[in-house]
């Protein structure tokens, strides 16, 4: 029934409480997930930024995309409602769409170049 | 359910299509195999035709089947996107499997359904088209981000295969592929955390939830964090300045068949997205007179989000001409231009609603400006793709330097008019479409009262008339070269109709040059009747 009710968007906070009655999340512990997930966030982005291997550089990403699930689930739980935990389930499924894509390109360059250092791909320039 | 599938109708239609079209595109008959194309276009034009008929606009919009924010979006962003669709649908016959087909047909190679891709280059067409009517009709942040990626998800892949099986253009494509594909995959990381964070601050994912919550709640420093962050990788989908490095690249190594696939597609998704959170933040509505106005002149944007578009437009249309200025590819040349025109738009995009009226309203000078972009820059792309040479290896491919379009007027009429056309278009030349595009984009930024970056534009448009000029003048006043032979016309004649169709849609789109802008002015518009689920303070307006 909570599903149902969280179709819409916002799910009647009291609806929740009733079924699970879990005490509410105080901000300060808000805050410790909200460190963990800048934190994962910021070593995504300088990894990105900073490493040169393709396959690393995807993980990276990777890792960005899982730093805003921790952020949504903490989120979710201090809102006390579902929407922020639907959202990751989306986000894992296009996250593993993105890695069989990544994967697949990975391959195929690696066929042509026998390398996946990202330096090598830049025949284009200007 | 009825009333939310009632935004849905073209989006099945264009996913039926993709699935046939799947299986057709792989059949062992040749004239099963290039039906698939056909398919595909009877999926645009029956998504088109839904999405007249079914899509509700105003006031059938509630806040329970869609958002209310911009209730005529959906409508006219789908019949737009249907139209543009069907013209870049017909650059793409023989973009992947020409060498293939060839070999078939010589009897050299038998047909293998494992190693063609013409089936998955058509339904990533199709689905792509359906992620972008899907971010048109979005309320929801989780349907937002889905739709952005179901947009560029495939845009990935049909740059990787565009090269076909010439060596070097499969390699350059892929090259493209693979820098599109990461910085796509960070620009999404970095919006997905910004969505995160305007979740976390208002506590909700719907738009029209979001919307009362900031404007009643005020917008919080978490809240404005999300917005930026948003924004920011907003910016890759539209080739805006933090993340416009890859565009050039991409345009050149793609094929052009996929290039003005790109300029237009994610582009829009882009600017869609932006339109939807800038109403979420911004803009307040209350129903006027004709029960079309908005109160409140001008912007109503948080300062540091106004501040940020502004520097992102002005920086994105100054970097995209400059550097245009010094390439000798056309499509490097096309690229930076559509780096440009990105920047136009955000314009609109500051300069807000206005009053509603059609001189004072960004929002839909931006709808505008990118239905006519749109057209102009299928124009340029089709004839890029329906002229081709040798490349060293022997295999055709289609024509990069500005040498090879020389005197296209003369040599090929039915492509060096469109060229000359559109390029004139391009740079908003008075009668032409273009200018009509244009003219909003000035008028609303100067009733907004942001006339440094009107001054911005106005010299910005300045520098770009030496590219455009100088490719005008290459079709038209050069004379082609000695070894202008060389250059042919493609097989595919649809690439020919193309850009014949959309260079006579420039011109001829001048004569109903009204009734478009107020189809876009009521895409723009609120609802006349605010509902008792989203009744907005018009608190905004200091």
């Amino acid at each position: 029934m909570n599903m149902l009710a969280s179709i819409p968007g916002v799910l009647d906070a009291a609806v929740l409480a009733q079924a699970s009655a879990p005490a509410p999340m105080a901000q300060s512990q808000l805050a410790h997930y909200m460190f963990i997930s800048a934190a994962l966030f910021a070593i995504g982005l300088i990894g990105f930024l900073t490493r040169r291997n393709l396959i690393i550089m995807f993980l990276c990403t990777e890792l960005m995309f899982q730093a805003a699930g921790v952020a949504l689930i903490a989120f979710s739980r201090f809102h006390m409602n579902m929407t922020g935990q639907t959202f990751v389930i989306f986000i894992l499924t296009v996250a593993a769409a993105e890695a069989a894509m990544a994967l697949a390109l990975v391959v195929l360059l690696f066929r042509r170049r026998e390398s996946l250092n990202a330096e090598e791909f830049s025949e284009m320039k200007g | 359910m009825m009333d939310r599938l009632a935004y849905l109708w073209p989006e099945i239609a264009l996913f039926i299509a993709a699935c046939v079209v799947m299986v057709v595109g792989i059949s062992p008959s040749v004239a099963t195999r290039k039906f698939a194309a056909v398919v595909a276009g009877l999926g645009v034009v029956a998504a088109g035709i839904l999405a007249w008929t079914t899509t509700p606009s105003g006031n059938a919009v509630t806040a329970s089947s869609g958002q209310v924010l911009l209730p005529g979006l959906a409508l006219y962003a789908k019949v737009g996107i249907a139209i543009v669709a069907l013209l870049l649908l017909l650059l793409k016959p023989g973009t992947v499997d020409r060498a293939e087909e060839a070999a078939i047909a010589l009897g050299v190679q038998k047909f293998d359904a494992l190693r063609t891709n013409r089936a998955e280059f058509f339904s990533f067409f199709l689905f792509s088209v359906m992620g972008l009517m899907l971010v048109a009709g979005a309320d929801d942040l989780i349907w937002l981000f889905l739709a952005l990626e179901l947009t560029s998800l495939p845009t990935y892949i049909m740059v990787a295969i565009s090269g076909g099986a010439g060596r070097e253009p499969a390699a350059r494509a892929q090259e493209a592929s693979v820098k599109y594909f990461f910085l796509g995959a960070l620009g999404a990381a970095v919006f997905l955390y910004g969505f995160a964070m305007l979740y976390g601050a208002t506590g909700s994912t719907n738009l029209n939830a979001i919307h009362l919550s900031l404007t009643t709640g005020g917008v919080s420093g978490l809240a404005l964090a999300g917005l930026l962050m948003s924004v920011l990788g907003i910016c890759f989908k539209i080739a805006a300045v933090p993340m416009h490095f890859y565009t050039p690249d991409v345009y050149q190594g793609a094929s052009p068949s996929v290039a003005g696939f790109l300029a237009f597609v994610p582009k829009t998704a882009g600017f869609l997205s932006l339109l939807l959170l800038a109403s979420a933040v911004g803009w307040t509505w209350a129903p006027g007179e004709n029960g079309l106005t908005v109160s409140g002149g001008g912007t109503s944007l948080p300062e540091p989000l106004r501040i940020l578009f502004w520097v992102i437009a002005a920086l994105t249309m100054t970097i995209g001409n400059v550097l245009a200025l010094q390439q000798k590819s056309v499509r490097r040349i096309l690229a930076y231009s559509s780096i440009a025109h990105s920047g136009y738009m955000l314009v609109g995009l500051i300069a807000g609603p206005g009053d509603g009226s059609f001189t004072k309203n960004g929002v839909a000078a931006v709808l505008f400006y990118l239905f006519c972009y749109g057209v102009m820059n299928v124009g340029t792309f089709a004839v890029l793709s329906g002229l081709e040479r040798k490349t060293r290896d022997g295999q055709m491919s289609e024509i990069d330097s500005i040498e090879d379009i020389r005197g296209l007027c003369a040599t090929h009429p039915r492509l060096g008019w469109p060229m000359a056309i559109c390029s004139l278009s391009l740079l908003g030349f008075p009668p032409l479409l273009g200018f009509w595009a244009k003219l909003p984009l000035f008028t609303s930024a100067i009733s907004a009262g942001e006339i440094i970056l009107v001054i911005v534009l106005g010299l910005n448009s300045a520098i770009a008339a030496f590219y455009y000029l100088r490719l005008f003048g290459a079709v038209f006043l050069e004379k082609p070269e000695a070894g202008a032979g060389e250059v042919t016309a493609s097989p595919f004649v649809s690439r020919r109709v193309a850009a014949m169709v959309s260079a006579a849609l420039v011109v001829a789109l001048v004569v109903v040059v009204g009734q478009l802008t107020d189809a876009s002015r009521k895409a723009a518009a609120p609802k006349a009747e605010p509902a008792a689920s989203a009744t907005i303070p018009a608190s905004m307006n200091h």
